[in-house]
């Protein structure tokens, strides 16, 4: 079953064409990482499947439903999605920013009842952010920020989660563990997890699946042992890499690469 | 949870704390300003007027002249602050307020025209200023997003701005080339106007404005969550289920109808919508359930004790409500400048 099915997308800014005619799915319950170079797309494509970015033709479907027939307030009870760097107002808390994930069940003057108040605590404890539910967003480490965000996703009760570079400027530890949170909620929580990543050795170690994107077509998508190969990468990065099997996670990793002259 | 229940009980308790001491002070106000003015009046005399024990002379100064003068005042200053808090939470910009985008410039032009065409206060022309003071400021709104709003990008809550600027700045030219046109009374109407004066105090003014409030400022509450998640950015909130592009739309619409209204019978008073906001949100807060009433009683205050100081400084003569409010809201801009710079 697929989580999500893009059929004949194409993407536009104004006149210029971004992506044109991708078919991609995307499989359910796995973690599934597209990669690809600078421009070529991967984020116009997450954002136009989290309806975010208006596409110019094809269609979108979210557990084969057709994602224009649906209001977007249902989808947002289906899917949650991270754009890249969001930046809280000054001086929200934590715990209120996580509410706000519970939008999509409230209407008007509703207030949070008691099962809200009972998610937006699990989403915190999940996220390991109980103790610093009080403090105001813009007090934390970059790190501490992006669970937060993660949290307010998980608050929507979804079963789809897609983000956008989640470990943009994040140091190497904060990354695996940001990583290494969306992991454990798709092991054990049974996520859908999609995300735009820069870093192919941590979306090879990290990923299920892989879909690598060159010029806004779909060059190769697979497990990342189908993916990290050196005729692959030629292709989508243009890079001459030379792939090895990490010892300690047994996944493929680049070791070093050339520009292909 | 235990710790969260009660935390959040906390809170909501420091809430309701500061909502009732603005409510005194509003109080305190109005009943400062029922004594205020060229007649003073002692608490005693207030207290035998109020129980219907004035002389004719007394009956004719607190409730023709000064009621409905203290009413609009408040009324305006609830409007304008809610008007400037829905904006600043559209454009994501502390710095925005109907004054700046030209909306208010908008209503005053219509005002304005209207004056021009038909000199007579009648019972009609009340009632149609509002609206009118409505199509001045819509088109300017609907102007200002069009020249905002770019395809697929949405709307850009720094070229919001900007636009708005460029328009306040259009109109106010164009106020210029008209005042040119009028005679001295006209001209004296319309210099009054811009520097916000409150013109009609009457309570036909305070019937006309009244039906308004009542029904966009509830509206304008029930809208607060919303307006809490577009805060968070177009991107995370259309995740979250917020259909972006028509919220701030009809949010837009509901800060223009809200600010046309007001600016209708009270002149041009800028800066409330900037302050108030402010100072609420210092006081309580970003959440949008609370901010607003905050911002609205902010507001209130701030007009109506601006409104006394007009009445009084210089006897026996007046300065524009708006002036005051502006040397009090004009040093405070530049500090909010400067403390977001650094």
């Amino acid at each position: 079953m697929n989580s999500i099915t893009t059929k004949n997308l194409a993407i536009a800014y104004d006149e210029s064409i971004v992506v044109e005619a991708l078919d991609m799915k995307i499989p359910y319950g796995k973690i599934t990482a597209i990669i690809g170079p600078n421009g070529c797309g991967k984020s116009s494509v997450l954002k136009a499947v989290g309806r975010i970015l208006r596409f110019k033709t094809g269609a979108v479907y979210l557990n084969e439903e057709d994602i224009t027939s649906l209001a977007t307030k249902e989808i947002a009870k289906k899917m949650a999605i991270l754009p890249q760097n969001p930046t809280a107002p000054h001086g929200v808390t934590v715990g209120e920013l996580v509410s706000y994930g519970r939008f999509p069940y409230q209407r008007g003057f509703s207030k949070l009842a008691l099962n809200d108040r009972k998610i937006i605590d699990w989403s915190l404890e999940v996220t390991k952010l109980s103790k610093l539910e009080h403090r105001f967003v813009d007090t934390l480490s970059g790190g501490q920020r992006q669970r937060v965000w993660i949290a307010m996703a998980l608050a929507q009760q979804t079963d789809l989660i897609l983000l956008d570079e989640p470990t943009t400027y994040l140091d190497l530890s904060h990354q695996l563990e940001v990583l290494e949170l969306l992991r454990d909620l798709n092991k054990k929580q049974g996520y859908t997890i999609v995300m735009v990543l820069h870093d192919l050795n941590l979306a090879a170690r990290f990923a299920d699946y892989m879909i690598a994107i060159r010029d806004g077509s779909l060059i190769c998508h697979g497990t990342p042992d189908e993916v990290m190969v050196p005729h692959a990468l030629k292709e989508v990065f243009q890079i001459d890499a030379q792939i090895i099997k990490e010892p300690r996670t047994g996944r493929p990793v680049c070791v070093t690469y050339d520009l292909v002259r | 949870m235990g710790s969260t229940g009660r935390q959040q009980k906390k809170k909501n308790s420091k809430f309701i704390a500061v909502l009732l001491i603005l409510g005194i002070l509003l109080i305190l106000s109005i009943i400062f300003s029922m004594k205020s003015g060229y007649t003073h009046l002692t608490f005693h005399d207030l207290l035998r007027i109020l129980l219907g024990g004035g002389s004719d002379k007394e009956n004719l100064v607190l409730f023709t002249f000064r009621l409905p003068r203290i009413i609009i005042a408040m009324l305006v200053g609830a409007g304008l602050a809610l008007s400037g808090c829905i904006i600043q939470g559209i454009a994501r910009n502390a710095l925005a307020d109907p004054g700046l985008l030209g909306i208010n410039a908008g209503a005053g032009l219509m005002v304005v025209l209207f004056v021009l065409l038909f000199p007579t206060k009648t019972a009609l022309s009340v009632f149609t200023l509002p609206f009118l003071a409505l199509i001045g400021a819509g088109l300017a709104a609907v102007l200002i997003y069009l020249l905002a709003y770019k395809n697929l990008e949405g709307l850009s809550p720094l070229r919001l701005i900007l636009t708005g600027v460029g328009m306040q700045v259009g109109i106010s030219a164009a106020m210029i080339v008209l005042v040119i046109l009028l005679d001295e009374s006209q001209f004296n109407f319309v210099t009054v106007w811009q520097a916000g004066r409150i013109w009609g105090a009457s309570w036909k003014f305070v019937i006309a404005l009244l039906p308004w409030l009542l029904i966009l400022v509830p509206y304008v509450f029930f809208k607060a969550r919303v307006l809490d998640v577009l805060g968070v950015g177009e991107e995370v909130a259309w995740g979250l289920g917020v259909s972006v592009e028509r919220e701030r739309r009809i949010l837009l619409a509901a800060a223009v109808a809200l600010a046309a209204s007001c600016v209708a019978v009270s002149g041009n008073i800028s800066f409330v919508g900037l302050i108030a906001p402010h100072l609420a949100r210092r006081l309580v807060g970003p959440g949008h359930q609370i901010l607003l009433p905050c911002c609205a009683l902010t507001g209130a205050l701030l007009v109506s004790i601006s409104d006394i100081l007009a009445r009084t400084l210089v006897q026996p003569s007046e300065i524009p409500t708006g002036i005051v409010v502006a040397v009090v809201g004009a040093p405070y801009f530049l500090y909010l400048l400067a403390k977001s710079g650094r």
